[in-house]
């Protein structure tokens, strides 16, 4: 039962980091963009490739990786994001993310294949640690710090606080002179960079897989709408909360009960407390 | 490396293979048009790359014989990309503008349940190779007939296994959610429960569950004495394997032939993890105890070397010899049926016995549609590919 609580801990750290991902491109936005779990997909790909494939020194992987995350981050918004916002009001960013999404993840099947690949011990340690083995705690540790990293960025720098400014009003923050494209493009690279690090640190636990991105995709929807959307510690608590519900739903009734858990929680939650645990009710202005 | 040119090739949406020598003969006589639906690319494409090498070496070597009965093999690819929805749109495409005279495939049985009541709807002879038991019927599907082994006789082969070779009679089973890997899993409790075992654990796990050690604590603590998987997923597969060496638990696992996948390896902790791992396999692609493998086999496998890199085989060959064999069956059932009328081949295929292929001997009848041999199943080692074949378990 200890496994079942750790191994869920651990994948609810993978869901909270994608939820944050999601609060972050969402703050300048407004959008919840498909391609959100398709970030660590690359993450754990592109680091798996870099040091296994190139030989490239760990700490060059990781920074290639997050690099590579960020470009997928700015492109999103550029292809998916920027041109629909400007046509339409409407939920069109769905549909543009979703075939973003899908043809990256068809891209790196071709390229990559589709048989999961080894992902490099990043810490030296023996096979036999057991729980404490760094698959399990290393997202758990890369949620925390995103989070904590998101705090800070947002109360101590300027830029976090044109991200809180275009968050709750993105045209008054453009009245103000802020260059909201700019701001929204810097968001969604600091997405990006997230995502691949999230990514990258749970590769050993998802091994480098080309189809992670749309399980994460969901997933991280459901602790965001769970947590609270724009809430990071509601996402925190709403992935961690999934990943464990799911792992004791397998523990205690099988597999085949688990995907329904977590939808059921989502909807509970939708149904008693529609703005999440953590989040606040927007209130509509009349 | 022809794993590259083959994707690239997949990505055409239709690659055509025409003959390349013309005989006198073949000038007057229309071609045997064969439609080939292969998931070339997308998910569980590695299958059906190899299967599309034997098909094609076997469409060459034909026709570079002049064809059958001087009839050239004009072979139509369709890449489904492993989606049943593409799949029914070419099966559609080659049944009815294509006109093709048989259908081969498609490669997973997800696709196959989508497409083979469009070719029998067509009346189109439709060699099946996939192993879930509904995709052949002779009353619904009189024309579908089955050239792989059934999945109930990769799980009689492994429960065999297990309860008469091992001689364990408490045994785990661990199935994926999938459909197949559900399906599987009740099939072999359901099997074992006749044979008078009733597994001491069942259970169904995500295919991308990142973690096994609850389930194996589990069977240990149940009493298992054999972890029995059934699930094509290989990175479950290798998470099984881990889980139960970094447990050091000594249990043998007898299951799914995923378990012998080249990608295995590269995903587990310690190579050893793969040691006392026993997959379901062919008799035509394990070495005797002597180190040698059956003639046909040997002669193919000589023959394609060059075409799959000339070096030591490092995948499963016995795709390429399932792809090679379908071609010949078709080259088969023309010959004794004199062309290509359905009915003839129809009847062609269930008067037709110990038909010998690499791959297996086929037989059909008109109550049977499957055509490979209980016999043709074997049990492996999973760590033991070499050039492509494998060792027999110990027994």
């Amino acid at each position: 039962m200890l496994t079942a609580l750790v191994t869920g801990i651990a994948a609810g750290a993978l869901y909270a980091a994608a939820a944050l991902v999601y609060n972050v491109m969402f703050s300048t936005s407004k959008v919840l963009s498909v391609t959100t779990g398709h970030l660590a997909m690359l993450g754990g790909v592109f680091g798996a490739w870099l040091t296994a494939g190139l030989g490239w020194p760990l700490p060059v992987a990781l920074l290639g990786a997050v690099a590579i995350g960020a470009a997928f981050g700015i492109a999103t918004e550029w292809i998916a994001i920027r041109r629909v916002l400007s046509r339409s009001d409407e939920h069109l960013w769905l549909l543009s993310t979703l075939a973003l999404a899908t043809m990256l993840q068809q891209g790196v099947a071709l390229w990559w294949g589709t048989e999961p690949k080894p992902f490099p011990r990043l810490i030296p340690q023996d096979f036999s640690a057991g729980l404490a083995d760094q698959k399990y705690w290393l997202p758990v540790a890369i949620a925390l710090l995103l989070a904590l990293g998101l705090e800070v960025f947002y109360r101590r720098t300027l830029y976090g606080k044109l991200f809180v400014a275009m968050s709750e009003d993105a045209f008054a923050a453009r009245a103000r002179g802020i260059p909201t494209d700019l701001i929204r493009s810097l968001s969604f690279a600091l997405a990006g960079a997230m995502g691949a690090l999230a990514g990258f640190a749970a590769g050993q636990l998802t091994f480098a897989y080309f189809a992670l991105g749309l399980t994460l995709t969901l997933n991280g929807f459901v602790a965001l709408a769970v947590g609270g959307l724009g809430s990071n510690l509601g996402a925190l608590v709403g992935g961690l909360l999934l990943g464990v519900i799911g792992a004791f739903a397998t523990y205690y009734l099988g597999g085949e009960y688990q995907q329904t858990i977590a939808v059921g929680v989502l909807m509970l939650v939708l149904l008693l407390k529609p703005a999440g645990l953590f989040g606040s009710a927007s209130i509509r202005p009349v | 490396m022809f794993g590259v040119s083959l994707r690239r090739r997949g990505l055409a949406t239709v690659a055509v293979s025409l003959l390349v020598f013309q005989s006198p003969l073949s000038t007057a006589a229309d071609p045997v048009r064969i439609g080939w639906l292969s998931s070339l690319t997308g998910p569980l494409s590695s299958a059906a790359i190899a299967e599309n090498q034997g098909v094609q070496f076997a469409v060459e070597e034909i026709n570079a014989a002049g064809g059958i009965d001087g009839r050239k093999i004009e072979l139509i690819t369709y890449d489904t990309q492993g989606d049943p929805t593409k799949a029914v749109n070419f099966a559609q495409r080659l049944a009815f503008v294509d006109k093709v005279h048989f259908v081969i495939g498609p490669v997973n049985s997800g696709e196959s349940l989508a497409t083979v009541p469009i070719a029998a709807k067509a009346g189109l002879p439709n060699l099946v190779i996939g192993t879930i038991d509904e995709l052949v019927d002779p009353k619904r599907f009189p024309r579908a007939f089955r050239a792989i082994n059934t999945n109930r006789q990769w799980i009689v082969a492994a429960n065999d296994y297990t309860l008469k070779v091992l001689k364990k009679n408490k045994i785990a089973i661990i199935g994926d959610t999938s459909g197949y890997g559900t399906s599987s899993a009740k099939t072999a409790a359901q099997l074992l429960e006749a044979a008078g075992v009733k597994p001491v654990y069942s259970v169904l796990v995500d295919p991308n569950k990142t973690d096994l050690t609850d389930e194996l604590n589990k069977a240990k603590e149940a009493g298992a004495e054999v972890i029995m998987p059934w699930s094509a997923a290989t990175g479950l597969l290798a998470r099984l394997l881990n889980a139960r060496g970094d447990m050091g638990w000594k249990v043998p696992i007898v299951g799914h032939s995923a378990m012998m996948a080249p990608a295995i390896p590269k995903l587990l902790n310690k190579p050893e993890y793969w040691a006392d791992a026993y997959a379901t396999g062919y008799v035509s692609t394990t070495y005797t105890a002597d180190g040698k493998l059956p003639a046909a086999t040997k002669a193919l496998l000589d023959k394609m070397r060059p075409r799959l890199g000339g070096k030591e085989i490092d995948f499963m060959f016995w795709w390429v010899a399932l792809g090679y064999d379908t071609v010949k069956i078709v080259e088969h059932m023309v010959k004794q049926s004199g062309g290509t009328d359905p009915a003839a081949i129809e009847k062609a295929f269930v008067t037709t016995t110990n038909l010998k292929g690499v791959y297996a001997d086929y037989s059909w009848t008109a109550e049977d549609r499957n055509g490979f041999p209980d016999t043709g199943v074997v049990v492996n080692a999973a760590n033991s590919l070499k050039d492509g074949c494998f060792r027999a378990a110990p027994r």
